[in-house]
């Protein structure tokens, strides 16, 4: 089996600062592995290591996402790709697709997907369902299990917003992960040493056989604000009898009992 | 916000980063949610042994922690011993507790079986110990011989092909968690310190006996206790080192400790200025985030200085080791420097925190009173500055060892 799982880099969510000029103040982010991916990953070593197969981690973004794919290779993957290009800056969603989909193409011999069902920087949801479109597969969205892979096929379940949904599907196939699929592992210490100084390959639009006319429209943030500051607690004050009786009054008057 | 660990580049690398990572994401997930809740346990008088702390062990074991600068043929993860500073700094970071694993373990027992042993007792026991598969603690100190280590009691008989091992040792870190044991004890009490001699003995062997010590003013997430060796029957094979090399090694072994102690300090300082630079500006007082006010930034100033001086000192201490070159000059430096400064930094903290601080609601009270024992043990504050002096006034100078810790070797660290 081969599995390719995308991996974005993004901020860690509260360490993102707006400046005044409204760009994201790059020096205070700290960069982390989209939370969804980590779910990903795991999911495609932990069935890699059932069937001695392969994963190859790939990445479209700056060339300082090689730190989220090193991390992925220190988690255990096999291979790593890099997708940078000044072309790219400004992609969106749906050209992104594009771009992985003409890689993973260009691997070849690729089973099946994983990625994130979103990420946490753009929340868009729109990469996992595009890829599939754009590489002619089935998709599996919102995977929290995955019973069975074989080389033909999957059987996963799927956590729909008021259903649970038990599926299968044929190969090849891409599959979103939420949250708790599994327990993402830690870096191993002795892969952080052999990857530490692995270069990474790095593949530009032209070598995907793609250029700037096939992306489609690119996406220009207009505004950017913080979010509004959380308006402070109230403290409840007096015996514990007494301090229930007004915290549930609270609860009554807000609406939330 | 600032990485305080970036720019250190003229002494760490990538693999050190990525180390640093890991280690933190391991403590911030798998310790920093019920630290309190430990610590808490840990003050009361029938608080047991930690047992908490064995499946945390066994977690650090597993991810190679415990191993990290031991080579890959013993066991260890290979990194150099620059690697080990950043470990315990992470770790203490969140809490002592875990770092004091690090040092005993990892610092003064497992790097002694790496410099002092023989192939065979390397593979006996530092291997297991590298992988976390067996715990490792270092018995020197004695109900009345701390910093005075001539004065200790126990005392070893050679009968045949054993000795036979008398004494207590007291305030022994992991003493009821672990299995291994590194312990001093004289074997010619009329030759004062070349009559000391050194034994892994193993908590298996009869006659060995540990009661964890209550009431401790930190570490409480922790196991500290008593060692009673009575007439335990320890086999030659597990002398460490010649018989009369016992002191040398028990200080060779004090090197490699307070490197781990000065580097927990430093990332205890973090812990402290990180809380102080948060608590600095959601806190209001006359109108304005505390840390408008001089006399806050101050406190900030200092703990920033103290971190950072701290942390060279650390890395030049490391770097020292990975060349081959004798430290124990510079690793006191930095193991005095780093302590005082980080019961300092909590100090301050507390103070940035005002009656908040004062509870234990909010983490800085904790480092209080963990960064105390740091100004104590592998060698008090006092023995630490006499020790600079000292080798100022040329009263101390380096002689030669029959071991020395070897040198890092990429290529044999790889093996
Ligand atoms: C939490 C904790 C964990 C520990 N873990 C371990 C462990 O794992 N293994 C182990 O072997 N020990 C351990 N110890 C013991 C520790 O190493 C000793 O406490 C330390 O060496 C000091 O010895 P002492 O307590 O007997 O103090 P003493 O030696 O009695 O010293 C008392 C005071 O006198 C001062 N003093 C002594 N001699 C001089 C001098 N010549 N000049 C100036 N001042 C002097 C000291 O600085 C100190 O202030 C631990 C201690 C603590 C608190």
């Amino acid at each position: 089996m081969h599995a390719v799982v995308c991996v974005k880099q993004v901020p860690e969510q509260n360490s993102v600062k707006i400046t005044p000029d409204k760009k994201v103040d790059a020096s205070g982010i700290n960069p982390i592995i989209n939370l969804f991916d980590e779910y990903a990953i795991e999911e495609a070593l932990q069935w890699a290591e059932k069937s001695n197969g392969q994963v190859t981690v790939i990445s479209l973004g700056s060339d300082d996402a090689t730190d989220s794919l090193k991390k992925a290779l220190a988690m255990g993957a096999n291979e790593a790709v890099l997708i940078s290009d000044a072309a790219l800056a400004d992609v969106g969603a749906q050209g992104a697709a594009k771009v992985v989909a003409a890689a993973i193409k260009k691997l070849g011999n690729v089973d099946i997907v994983f990625c994130g069902k979103q990420s946490t920087d753009d929340e868009t949801g729109q990469f996992g369902p595009a890829l599939a479109r754009f590489l002619g597969w089935p998709q599996l969205t919102y995977v929290f299990k995955v019973h069975e892979l074989t080389a033909s096929s999957i059987v996963v379940d799927r956590a729909l917003e008021d259903t649970l949904e038990t599926v299968e599907s044929s190969l090849p196939v891409v599959v979103t992960a939420v949250k708790d699929l599994n327990e993402p592992r830690y870096p191993s210490l002795l892969k952080i040493r052999k990857v530490s100084k692995q270069p990474i390959p790095t593949w530009g639009l032209s070598d995907v056989g793609l250029s700037v006319g096939d992306l489609g429209g690119t996406i220009k943030i207009s505004d950017r604000v913080p979010p509004p500051p959380r308006p402070s607690g109230e403290m409840i004050s007096g015996d514990v009898q007494t301090q229930v009786k007004a915290l549930v009054q609270k609860l009554v008057e807000s609406q939330v009992l | 916000m600032i990485d305080w660990t970036a720019n250190y580049g003229f002494f760490l690398n990538e693999e050190h980063a990525m180390l640093r990572k890991t280690v933190r994401d391991f403590a911030e997930k798998e310790v920093a949610p019920y630290i309190q809740e430990w610590d808490r346990k840990g003050a009361s008088h029938d608080a047991g042994m930690a047992e908490h702390m064995i499946p945390v062990i066994k977690r650090m074991g597993e991810l190679g922690f415990l191993g990290v600068c031991i080579p890959q043929k013993y066991g260890g993860a290979g990194f150099d011993y620059l690697g080990l500073a950043v470990v315990c700094e992470e770790l203490e970071r969140v809490d002592t507790t875990l770092r004091v694993i690090l040092s005993v373990h990892t610092g003064l027992n497992s790097l002694a079986v790496f410099q002092w042993g023989n192939e065979e007792q390397k593979q006996k026991y530092l291997v297991p110990q590298a992988k976390g598969e067996k715990i490792a603690a270092y018995c020197l100190t004695e109900p009345n011989a701390g910093t005075d280590v001539a004065g200790m009691q126990s005392t070893a008989v050679l009968e045949g092909d054993h000795y036979v091992l008398n004494g207590e040792k007291t305030w022994i870190s992991l003493s009821d968690l672990a299995d291994h044991f590194l312990v001093v004890a004289y074997t010619d009490k009329g030759k004062k310190q070349r009559g000391m001699t050194a034994f892994i003995v193993e908590r298996s062997f009869e006659g060995v006996e540990t009661t964890p010590i209550h009431g401790k003013l930190g570490v409480r997430a922790g196991n500290t206790g008593s060692v009673v060796f009575k007439n335990v029957r320890v086999p030659v094979a597990n002398r460490l080192g010649d018989e009369g090399e016992g002191f040398k090694i028990a200080m060779t072994a004090l090197d490699n400790g307070r490197y781990t102690v000065a580097s927990g300090a430093t990332g205890l300082i973090q812990a402290a200025l990180e809380a102080s630079l948060k608590y600095s500006k959601e806190r209001e007082t006359f109108g304005v985030p505390i840390g408008n006010h001089q006399l806050v930034k101050r406190m900030l100033s200092h703990m920033i200085l103290n971190l950072e001086t701290s942390r060279m000192l650390c890395y030049r201490a490391g770097w020292l080791k990975n060349q081959g070159i004798r430290n124990t000059r510079e690793t006191t430096l930095a193991k005095w420097h780093a302590t005082v400064e980080s019961f300092n930094a909590a100090n301050d903290a507390i103070q940035i925190h005002g009656a908040y601080g004062f509870s234990d609601e909010y983490p800085v009270e904790r480092y209080l009173r963990n960064s105390r024992g740091a100004v104590i043990y592998e060698g008090t504050r006092e023995l630490q500055e006499l020790l600079q002096a000292d080798f100022a006034l040329e009263e101390r100078s380096y002689k030669a060892l029959r071991c020395e810790l070897p040198a890092y070797d990429e290529a044999a660290w790889n093996e």
